[in-house]
């Protein structure tokens, strides 16, 4: 058990993701207003890219740019780059689903006059 | 030619969802003939390549020459093909009820709408083909957005729903990217195929188990699974009668075919992990959903909530086919889901030709109509005879092959549920054939009013279908049982 907490602390990053993960799962489950459901959302969309980024990481290695053009590449000086290509494809995606969230939130809002979830549904009985 | 057929599928939609919002600014009317031509060309072509996956084999389609495992690849094989048949079939079916209906549900948005279509057969096709994990996962993201985007369209009580759809689909999209981040990091690599080769060596790993279960999760929120379902009945029944169809007959769908490759294709059928054999425990959220599902639709009182619980108890049969880990289930299994898409389609035409034209909505008011509207009644029964199962549709072939599949595995609580869930299913359509011969005093309106021709015509086909896959069941599951299997099986 303790080892384990402490291979835990041994990977910040990972701590991290979790974290921030959780934090914004309990944003989405308790708060009533429609955007704050949202910002909660956005973390755990962020918190996904950011351990997606982590896994790249390696020690002792520099970006994904050749440090010159005349060694043979090898593959231990530079982290891997593929992670940050999908995290950037991911980013897109994830600012595309806010981008119709946001917009579905002014249409509530024009709609009902309110972005409080309890009232909301209470209009539409 | 033929091997970029696939390339063409999905290109054909996109490029028209593309350049629809420059040409139509200006001619809102060219929207519609330009999205049918788009259909039509995409339902040539789909059999143009099942014809040709039929003849030389599945295609391997590598983009921009990038040879796998390091570019994307794309796998058109049998099972894709069929599905894209279908899927293009559906959509061109969805686009003609569409015409009279969009324009009365959404007013000014038809450009929107018929955007949206495109975008989302466009994404469907690209699920159906991906070969790479990640790719799966953008395709999964584009089809939910134009769905959200689709069920929010018109306003009104969907708007809430819609806002629904999108946090729970976030978020299973999320837990999918979070499962394939965990696969990449213990087998580096994302191509299928070569996963496939890297992942028996894995099988202990803590990573690839945790993957599997957030990636599961993710793909159950997307396919509507019973503890995940919340989000659909709302959006499906809040939808606009001219998009609720395609919805319901592709989107769940395509994303259960996405998980059939991901545990037949990458995981190998016999995986167990952890003594705990991965396909059984599917079977039983299978199981759960199937029974579940047809409990639900039996209480629901408004006609469309009651066909999106019936279609969440089929997504659970489907998975009790396709879980049985020998042939015939899951012969039986994609039969069915090619069945259901058919079957959800006609009974979301039927719905949407109920409330557009007579306004019913509840099963109550299904009474105002009764006798007078006998090809209504007709259509209604013949997709209640394929929804029950019973002999002449496709329907009943399905659940047979998934009945023998589950004996052949003495798997007996599969098949109690299935005929449980078939019980509960003949119920629900009981209930609603009690409403409609029930006397009822008759409204005026009724009589004068008669449906638009290209609602009539793609219910009439939808229900046609029906009936055909019934009496073509057999030469269609021996041709998936020689050639969309998965190899591990």
């Amino acid at each position: 058990m303790v080892d384990a907490v402490l291979a835990l602390f041994q990977r910040p990053n990972f701590l991290t993701f979790v974290v921030i993960f959780l934090w914004g799962f309990y944003i989405m489950l308790t708060r009533y207003n429609l955007v704050k459901k949202l910002v909660g959302m956005y973390l755990v969309q962020t918190s996904v890219l950011f351990f997606l980024v982590s896994i790249s990481g390696k020690k002792g290695a520099t970006v994904p740019v050749l440090l010159n053009t005349t060694d043979p590449v090898r593959a231990a000086d530079y982290v891997n780059p593929l992670p940050h290509v999908l995290t950037l494809t991911a980013i897109v995606v994830g600012v595309a689903t806010l981008g119709v969230a946001l917009a579905l939130c002014a249409a509530i809002y024009r709609q009902y006059g309110t972005l409080d979830e309890e009232e909301v549904l209470k209009k539409l009985q | 030619m033929n091997e970029h057929l696939p390339a063409v599928l999905f290109l054909l939609p996109l490029f028209a969802a593309i350049a629809m919002p420059v040409v139509c600014l200006k001619h809102r009317e060219w929207s519609r003939p330009i999205s049918l031509t788009v259909l039509s060309a995409m339902v040539v072509v789909s059999v143009l390549n099942l014809n040709s996956v039929i003849r030389y084999g599945e295609v391997r389609y590598a983009f921009s020459g990038w040879a796998p495992p390091l570019g994307i690849e794309w796998v058109a094989d049998g099972l894709a093909s069929v599905v894209l048949v279908a899927l293009s079939v559906l959509g061109l079916l969805a686009l003609v009820f569409a015409g009279p209906t969009a324009p009365r549900d959404l007013g000014g948005r038809v450009v929107h709408f018929y955007v949206l279509i495109l975008l989302l057969i466009a994404a469907l096709t690209g699920i159906a083909f991906a070969g790479d994990l990640f790719n799966l996962f953008v395709f999964l993201e584009v089809a939910a957005i134009a769905s959200y985007g689709l069920v929010g369209v018109a306003g009104g009580k969907a708007l809430f729903a819609a806002f629904r759809y999108l946090l729970l689909g976030t978020l299973g999209a999320s837990l999918y990217l979070l499962g394939v981040s965990y696969f990449y990091a213990a087998s580096g690599t994302l191509n299928m195929a070569d996963m496939a080769e890297q992942l028996p060596h894995l099988l202990t790993s803590k990573a690839v188990v945790g993957g599997l279960l957030f990636m599961f999760i993710g793909l159950g929120i997307k396919m509507a699974l019973v503890p995940f379902h919340v989000w659909l009945p709302d959006a499906y029944t809040h939808a606009p009668e001219s998009i609720s169809p395609i919805l319901a007959a592709l989107v769940t769908k395509v994303a259960l075919l996405g998980w059939i490759r991901i545990i037949y294709w990458v995981l190998g059928a016999k995986v167990i992990i952890y003594d705990i054999p991965v396909l059984l425990l599917v079977g039983v959220l299978g199981t759960l959903a199937a029974v579940i599902g047809a409990v639900l639709a039996l209480m629901a009182r408004n006609i469309k909530t009651m066909f999106a619980y019936g279609g969440i108890s089929h997504i659970g049969i489907i998975l009790i086919g396709v879980t049985q880990g020998n042939k015939t289930g899951f012969a039986g299994g994609v039969f069915y889901l090619l069945n259901d898409a058919v079957m959800q389609g006609a009974l979301f035409f039927l719905a949407g030709a109920l409330v557009f034209q007579y306004g019913v909505r509840t099963v109550q008011d299904l009474g105002q109509i009764g006798k007078r509207v006998p090809w209504l009644t007709g259509a209604l029964i013949v997709i209640a005879l394929g929804m029950v199962g019973l002999p002449p549709t496709g329907g009943f072939f399905g659940k047979w092959y998934i009945i023998l599949g589950a004996l052949e595995a003495h798997n007996y609580v599969a098949v109690a549920a299935v005929l449980l869930s078939t019980l509960l299913t003949l119920a629900y359509f009981v209930k609603l054939f009690e409403a409609m011969f029930r006397q009822r005093p008759p409204r005026s309106d009724i009589l004068q009013s008669e449906l638009p021709l290209s609602c009539k015509l793609s219910l009439g086909v939808t229900t046609a279908s029906i009936v055909m896959l019934g009496l073509f069941s057999d030469p269609i599951v021996q041709w998936i049982l020689n050639q969309a299997l998965p190899p591990t099986l």
